[in-house]
């Protein structure tokens, strides 16, 4: 199909958060085996109650989920606006594969290493991306 | 109707959110150094929510909308693209878009200046009355 390029990205994006939360679980199950925390008899707890409980190395990767679950949704809706209007191909589907692997890279630097101004500037080049692509979904909707 | 008008306002608001991003980060900066932080001896790991407790409240507003933008929102880009992937382009749902985008842009600006709780939630429940109206006919346009 024409103009659909960049649903390749969207669906790798997905693919990794998934990758991410598979990734969260399987540290943090065994780190709360570590824990007083009585997981058979808990009610109504959520992830973040586990901020002060778990080492930080383990919250990491919980954080970098949750992150991808706010800026990539703007993507996702760029992206698909794109390639309804025939527009996912060339330039905006290369845009689109950098912002996927800034993000990627922004998941290993926060899951592993986290130096915050090194994750910073990843995720300050991968909103730059994101930023071109809306323009372009704004320039091809609103002004067109 | 042009068939693709239902993703103008989609692709505005995606804009305006890396706007209230920019807003974040030109307001941020200046007051962790006035704060006395030396960003580059910042411990791993550490995030934006971390600031909530060290920054002026005025200034974690921004961060506070830019957030904001990221939950609600991503149900009205599903809702919009469900719209026109199902023939469902109206005047009354592109209306109904246009409505929304302007409410939540409007949003921002309070939340991010004046911030009075009362206010801001009334332009909130404006701004969900109208995506609920564009979630049912997105139901009906997809069952139908």
């Amino acid at each position: 199909m024409t103009g659909h390029d960049i649903l390749g990205p969207v669906a790798a994006l997905a693919s990794w958060s998934m990758i991410m939360w598979i990734w969260m679980y399987a540290t943090r199950l065994p780190a709360m085996q570590r824990t007083k925390i009585d997981a058979k008899n808990w009610i109504g707890g959520t992830g973040a109650d586990l901020e002060s409980a778990l080492p930080a190395e383990v919250q990491w990767k919980a954080h970098n989920y949750n992150h991808l679950m706010e800026q990539p949704t703007v993507f996702y809706a760029v992206a698909l606006a794109l390639a309804i209007g025939g527009m996912g191909d060339g330039l905006n589907a290369q845009l689109a594969w950098a912002y996927v692997a800034l993000r990627v890279v922004h998941s290993l630097v926060q899951a592993t290493v986290n130096r915050v101004m090194l994750r910073f500037g990843v995720f300050v080049l991968a909103s730059l991306a994101l930023m071109a692509l809306c323009l372009h979904a704004f320039m091809a909707f609103v002004i067109y | 109707m042009n068939s693709y008008a239902l993703l103008a306002p989609g692709a505005v608001l995606a804009l305006w959110t890396l706007i209230m991003l920019l807003w974040v980060a030109a307001t941020r900066f200046p007051a962790v150094a006035k704060a006395g932080m030396d960003v580059s001896t910042v411990p791993p790991g550490g995030r934006g929510q971390d600031l909530e407790a060290v920054l002026p409240a005025s200034v974690n507003w921004k961060s506070h909308n830019y957030t904001h933008l990221l939950e609600q929102p991503t149900l009205f880009y599903a809702i919009i693209i469900f719209l026109t992937l199902a023939g469902g382009v109206t005047q009354v749902t592109v209306g109904l878009a246009w409505g929304y985008t302007i409410l939540r842009v409007i949003h921002s600006v309070y939340q991010a200046t004046i911030n009075k709780v009362a206010v801001r939630f009334m332009i909130f429940l404006a701004s969900t009355v109208l995506l609920l109206a564009l979630s049912v006919m997105a139901v009906i346009a997809t069952l139908g």
